[in-house]
């Protein structure tokens, strides 16, 4: 459902990403991990849409990214890190001004609207302006609009940034009922609990390159350890913790 | 903290330093075009004033009471911009600024804050009065011939001068964000700093000054000179400042004066700390509540959108781009200038009056329609780039919106087009039409002046939002940043050269057509060929004017990243 194939990013003499490939079917959840700096976000930039890559493709649905792209991004629902939305205009409206974008008309919009303002627990915000939402309250409504015209794929970049501990439950069980459903959720993120928990598969970027990928199980194995947590293994795949520098600076 | 309150001040002077050092596209044209046109207002100042004052030479006591009265009433109106400046200055220096939460989480003594604080208002709100001040006392001075202690006093005079009304000022907005939030204050002030600056702009036109030319009103000097007089008092600093500095120019000491202004400038310092300490952080936790701010709900800009011939994004954009702008007072009230400005513009033609010019007053009439034509479009150029060039930027950190939405560029800027174009198109036909029709031009050119603008607007709407794509700021704090960018400066050099040669093809023909009708002597052939040409050739440039941006802008968005 997401193809990413042989995806560069040069900035100059810099590379940014280093032809990473990606590939999450229909129903599956892929965690997407690495270190700050890794190339994560900038991946994340290309498959949305808001970045042109130096050469590689990225398909959704089916859909080439380059050459059809409006069909491309009309299957993909994107949940930013950092959720900038128009301050001026109210919750509802903006829900109504997403549908707009995605070609979403009718009585059905109201209906949709409704629906998952109840399911993010902002219902009783709909007439507010933005400017007086929090951060968390923003990032659900972000998820709102996200799933509002019921994309095919998702790609969420930090999805727990911000959302109180009843916000982030909610958010992991969305997830995995959209995943039931058949939709291919792409998600970076830091919190390796996370994706120990969610993720059906992983895939580790380091120096924009991908280093690992596959099951827990099969990370574990690949890292030649025995343990049972994700965050030793990862850490070993990065390049260690570097922790033993931390007394000194102390 | 150990060091000093100027030490707080440090990163504003090495954010300044690197942005000086880390050039921009388009900064050196920048510099050159604001910091000539600057050096060029302080050099006329400087000019007009030694003019005035050398002429004043020749009236001895008059001319004395003359600058002794234009002292005063200089410092009256920097007195009132000062304070008010200082008032909105204090809002974003003392509540709204990025590195407060930074400053006030560190153990910095709440004194040194206030006055690093302080020092930011006062530098702020005063810098813009300061530069124009100084041309305006050195070319009195000069013609005066003073002395050192002249020009020594105007430094001991402007800076009490400029302490009294930015302590003023920040008492003000002490008081006042303990009353309303930090944000909805500034909204406030800013309307009415605005409704404020609407009405002395028609004040003033309305009271037609020009009268005063006239020599049959002269018996009128008395009274004009008496009401004049009236709001300079004794009490205001802007009176002791004056009082010093004509003492000086005469060769004297007032210590009176300038020890009143010190004296009440440093009274004032003390209680506005005073103010800081006892109001500040009721201030500022207030400021930094969550509100529920009242607004329109602008319910009839969705059932309007609905009725056009429009796709369901075009309609969405629309709504969205007309609600964000006028539930924004800092832009909708921008307008009010607008329509004071267009007020005064058509007042100016309602009251030319040309027929005074008995033989020539049909052609110089005719002549004016271009002029007006031309002032129009520059008009429309001022709008174009204040409310349709930045339209791009102006989606700022939210364009991840619309750039992962299945929107295409072009869609999105030509919804962005059509927004600016219709009520700037209504503008532009409403001050021709009008203004022609008070002219009393010939039916032609009412006719090609009511043309013209039509294509002239869609070339200068096109130019401005196909530019504004090319160089968009989505990093710009507000839209004014947008307007005075490269891109924004380079559009208007571009709208100049556009409306002059357009001008130039226009007026050519149609100047001699007018000429053979005035004469009664028929067109020939040629005459008529090459009015064709020149009418093709200006809606030609029309056409490229607005066609080549706008393709452009499209292209520029689309590689965008």
């Amino acid at each position: 459902m997401i193809q990413v194939e042989n995806l560069v990013k040069r900035y100059g003499k810099f590379t940014a990403v280093d032809g990473v490939s990606l590939d999450v079917p229909a129903g599956e959840i892929h965690g997407f991990l690495g270190p700050n700096g890794a190339g994560k976000t900038t991946t994340i930039r290309i498959i949305a849409g808001l970045l042109k890559p130096t050469s590689g493709r990225v398909a959704i649905a089916g859909h080439d990214l380059a050459s059809e792209a409006e069909a491309a991004k009309g299957a993909l629902g994107f949940i930013p890190d950092r959720p900038f939305l128009y301050d001026k205009l109210t919750a509802g409206e903006f829900l109504r001004f997403h549908a707009g974008l995605y070609g979403l008309e009718g009585d059905g919009v109201e209906t949709r609207v409704a629906e998952l303002l109840g399911l993010f627990e902002l219902t009783k915000w709909e007439g507010e302006l933005l400017e007086s939402f929090s951060h968390g309250m923003k990032q659900r409504l972000v998820m709102c609009a996200a799933f509002l015209h019921r994309p095919r794929g998702v790609l969420v970049d930090e999805p727990m940034v911000g959302l109180d501990p009843r916000g982030a439950r909610l958010i992991k069980d969305v997830f995995r009922q959209m995943a039931k459903k058949g939709v291919a959720i792409l998600m970076s993120t830091h919190t390796l609990e996370v994706a120990q928990e969610m993720c059906d598969r992983i895939s580790i970027i380091l120096n924009g390159k991908i280093i690992a990928h596959g099951t827990v199980g099969e990370l574990r194995a690949a890292s030649g350890d025995g343990d049972e947590e994700l965050t030793p293994v990862f850490l070993r795949l990065t390049g260690g913790s570097g922790f033993q520098e931390i007394p000194d600076a102390l | 903290m150990k060091h000093a309150f100027p030490y707080l001040l440090l990163p504003t002077f090495w954010a300044a330093r690197n942005r000086a050092r880390r050039r921009e596209p388009g900064d050196a044209l920048r510099a050159t075009l604001f910091g000539g046109i600057g050096i060029f207002v302080m050099v006329s100042i400087f000019a007009v004033v030694f003019w005035l004052t050398w002429q004043l030479l020749d009236y001895e006591e008059l001319g004395e009471y003359l600058v002794r009265l234009g002292l005063s009433w200089l410092f009256l109106t920097f007195l009132s911009f000062v304070a008010f400046s200082a008032i909105v200055t204090s809002l974003s220096t003392f509540f709204l600024s990025e590195d407060l939460r930074l400053l006030l989480a560190a153990p910095v003594p709440p004194d040194r804050l206030f006055h690093s604080r302080f020092a930011r208002t006062v530098g702020q709100a005063s810098w813009m009065v300061v530069v124009f001040m100084v041309p305006v006392l050195l070319g009195i001075g000069m013609v005066r011939c003073a002395g050192w202690s002249y020009y020594a006093t105007i430094f001991a005079t402007i800076v009490p001068f400029v302490l009294i009304p930015s302590a003023f000022g920040a008492i003000v907005t002490l008081a006042l964000v303990n009353i309303f939030p930090a944000r909805r204050a500034r909204d406030i002030l800013m309307l009415m700093g605005l409704l404020f600056a609407v009405t002395l702009v028609l004040l003033l036109r309305f009271i037609r000054p020009e009268r005063l030319l006239s020599v049959q009103s002269l018996p009128d000097v008395t009274a004009f000179f008496a009401t004049l007089q009236s709001p300079v008092t004794p009490l205001f600093p802007s009176f002791w400042a004056g009082e010093s500095l004509f003492t000086a120019l005469q060769g004297g000491v007032d210590g009176l004066h300038l020890g009143a202004l010190w004296t009440t400038a440093l009274a004032l310092v003390v209680i506005a700390r005073a103010a800081y300490h006892r109001l500040y952080f009721v201030g500022w936790s207030k400021a930094q509540e969550a509100r529920k701010a009242r607004f329109g709900k602008l319910r009839g800009l969705e059932v309007l959108a609905r009725m056009l011939p429009a796709s369901p994004a075009s309609r969405v954009i629309l709504v969205k781009d007309l609600k964000v702008f006028l539930r924004d007072t800092t832009q909708w009230s921008q307008l009010l200038l607008l329509v004071a400005l267009v007020l005064v513009y058509l007042y100016n033609f309602r009251i030319l009056d040309l027929d005074r010019i008995p033989y020539m007053s049909g052609l110089v009439k005719n002549a004016y329609a271009f002029v007006n034509l031309a002032m129009a479009a520059f008009v429309l150029s001022a709008v174009a780039v204040r409310f349709v060039f930045p339209a791009v930027s102006a989606e700022g950190s939210s364009f991840w919106i619309v750039r992962t939405a299945p929107v295409s560029m072009r869609l999105f800027l030509w919804s962005k087009f059509w927004t600016g174009l219709v009520p700037v198109l209504l503008l532009a036909e409403g001050l021709t039409i009008v203004s022609n029709e008070f002219l009393g031009v010939d039916l032609f050119l009412k006719v090609l002046c009511a043309a013209a603008v039509f294509f002239m607007t869609f070339a200068l709407v096109g130019l401005a939002a196909g530019m504004g794509a090319q160089f968009p700021r989505f990093s710009a704090e507000n839209v004014t940043q947008v307007a005075g960018s490269y891109g924004g400066i380079a559009f208007m050099i571009l709208a100049v050269l556009f409306i002059l040669v357009e001008i130039a093809l226009l007026a050519w023909p149609s100047s001699v057509y007018l000429w053979h009708q005035f004469q009664e002597v028929p067109l020939a052939p040629r005459h008529y060929l090459q009015m064709a040409v020149a009418f093709s050739a200006a809606l030609s440039i029309c056409v490229a004017t607005f066609w080549l941006p706008m393709r452009k802008g499209v292209r520029a968005l689309e590689s965008l990243g």
